[in-house]
């Protein structure tokens, strides 16, 4: 190839084409380019309508007698410890009343030493994080080292950004490990990115922080840790509506993430009113 | 129409028919208040003066009634009546939307938030002529697993089987989330 290139000769097959179409770094975004306001239009179709967030919610009350309500409400929860990152989310969805499913995977692997969790719009959550998966791939493979937490939260939050009152719903903790420690970020879909060492998003949060804030301390023991989270998860469960079913455990630690548990919350309930720690 | 306030507190109640004898099954969400203390008055002074006990269908009708009176500001409740006459051992189950719309006698009724996903259960698990035990099971069953299905409904339930001699008494233990 170098010699037919020297003297100048062009071939036209396939292999030779390819050589020819410049691949570069910068290039390659052509082949999967990047979603961004100018070419939305060519992978999502928009809708018809001026205002989507206003007619999301229209809709979500009632239009014309249709009432779509979306997939919504959870409790997930994630703190920073001694040895790591917690995080814990129940697996609940709800349509408004009706419980469309009990067994939601609410964390999503984005690789193995990065998690993201879901709370919101189910749909939003999902695809979203995925997008920021393939990121987190290609930027390991220009720069040969992971990518940090405070990268990735910040290039989800970018992307949301970009559809700022559009409708979308989105509440998602970016939980990793990186060279700087644990990290753990709140991102959401009005492009709110902040770091601390406890957060919990989601209809039931508000229960899960009663139980976080009574007990939490930096230097918890993993097995400590491990119980708070769940009974975060569970007393949430038991008093949001909107929370229940199963309960899921990760530990994020400097080798990665690790799964710790999947349980149904509802056994839990009888255990602690066994062992008095929960009355109903 | 008030479907939002409806479904504010949640609940549900199903009742179910057998061979002389009636079963009626609601979850543990929240008490009803006004309306049943209102009731209460109308029946107590009904028995007062009457000078016997209430029949089924009397205290369907005067609980229509007492719903229709507020049709312009209704009560925020679904009525679910059930009977059963010791004597000769007929049985009646009653529903009524919340400004009191009155029903047949029915083998099936159910009210609530969760009241579709439990009829397609009941509708399953019922049979004509269910004895005391079977009509229990039957009716526990559809209650517990369709409340599993609703977010505003659950935290256990109560079942109330009445047989011409007795009422017993059940609490299930149900999914507390």
């Amino acid at each position: 190839m170098a010699l037919a290139c020297t003297l100048g000769f062009k071939s036209n097959d396939d292999f030779n084409r390819s050589l020819q179409s410049e691949k570069t770094d910068n290039h390659i975004d052509e082949f999967c380019p990047k979603l961004n306001i100018e070419n939305i239009a060519q992978f999502i179709t928009l809708p018809p309508y001026a205002d989507p967030a206003q007619y999301m919610k229209m809709v979500n009350d009632n239009v014309d007698r249709i009432r779509i309500q979306f997939l919504k409400g959870t409790t997930t929860l994630a703190f920073k410890f001694r040895n790591g990152v917690m995080v814990a989310v129940d697996s609940r969805a709800t349509a408004g009343g009706f419980i469309a499913s009990g067994e939601v995977k609410k964390v999503i692997e984005i690789n193995p030493y990065l998690l993201g969790t879901m709370a919101g719009g189910a749909a939003d959550c999902a695809f979203w994080e995925r997008v920021l998966a393939r990121h987190c791939r290609i930027y390991e493979l220009r720069n040969k080292e992971k990518i940090s937490v405070a990268a990735a939260s910040k290039i989800l939050a970018n992307m949301v950004f970009e559809y700022r009152g559009m409708g979308l719903s989105m509440g998602t903790m970016i939980v990793g490990w990186d060279k700087r420690g644990p990290g753990l970020y709140m991102v959401s879909d009005d492009g709110e990115r902040i770091s601390d060492n406890m957060f919990s998003v989601g209809s039931g949060s508000i229960y899960a922080y009663s139980i976080l804030d009574a007990t939490y301390k930096y230097e918890m023991s993993t097995a400590d840790a491990i119980d708070l989270a769940r009974r975060a998860i569970v007393h949430a469960a038991h008093r949001d509506a909107a929370s229940g079913n199963i309960v899921r455990i990760y530990h994020m630690k400097e080798t990665g993430w690790e799964k710790i548990e999947e349980k149904d919350t509802n056994d839990y309930m009888y255990q602690f009113r066994e062992d008095k720690t929960m009355n109903f | 129409m008030g479907d939002d306030i409806m479904s504010y507190n949640g609940g549900v109640a199903l009742a179910m028919k057998g061979k002389e004898c009636v079963a009626i099954a609601c979850d543990k969400r929240y008490g009803v208040q006004t309306v049943s203390e209102r009731l209460r008055f109308r029946t107590n002074l009904y028995e007062l003066r009457e000078q016997r006990k209430l029949k089924p269908l009397v205290l369907y009708n005067m609980l229509t009634n007492l719903l229709y009176e507020r049709r312009f500001g209704p009560y925020f409740v679904y009525a679910l009546v059930i009977g059963l006459d010791p004597k000769t051992g007929e049985t009646y189950v009653f529903d009524s939307d919340n400004i009191g719309a009155i029903s047949d006698n029915v083998n099936l009724a159910t009210v609530g938030t969760a009241s579709d996903y439990i009829f397609g259960l009941g509708e399953l698990f019922f049979k004509p002529n269910m004895n005391a035990d079977e009509l229990f099971e039957a009716t526990s069953q559809a209650l517990l697993n369709g409340v599993d299905r609703d977010s505003a409904s659950g935290w256990g339930a109560v079942v109330y089987v009445v047989e011409k001699d007795k009422v017993t008494v059940r609490e299930l233990k149900g999914r507390q989330d």
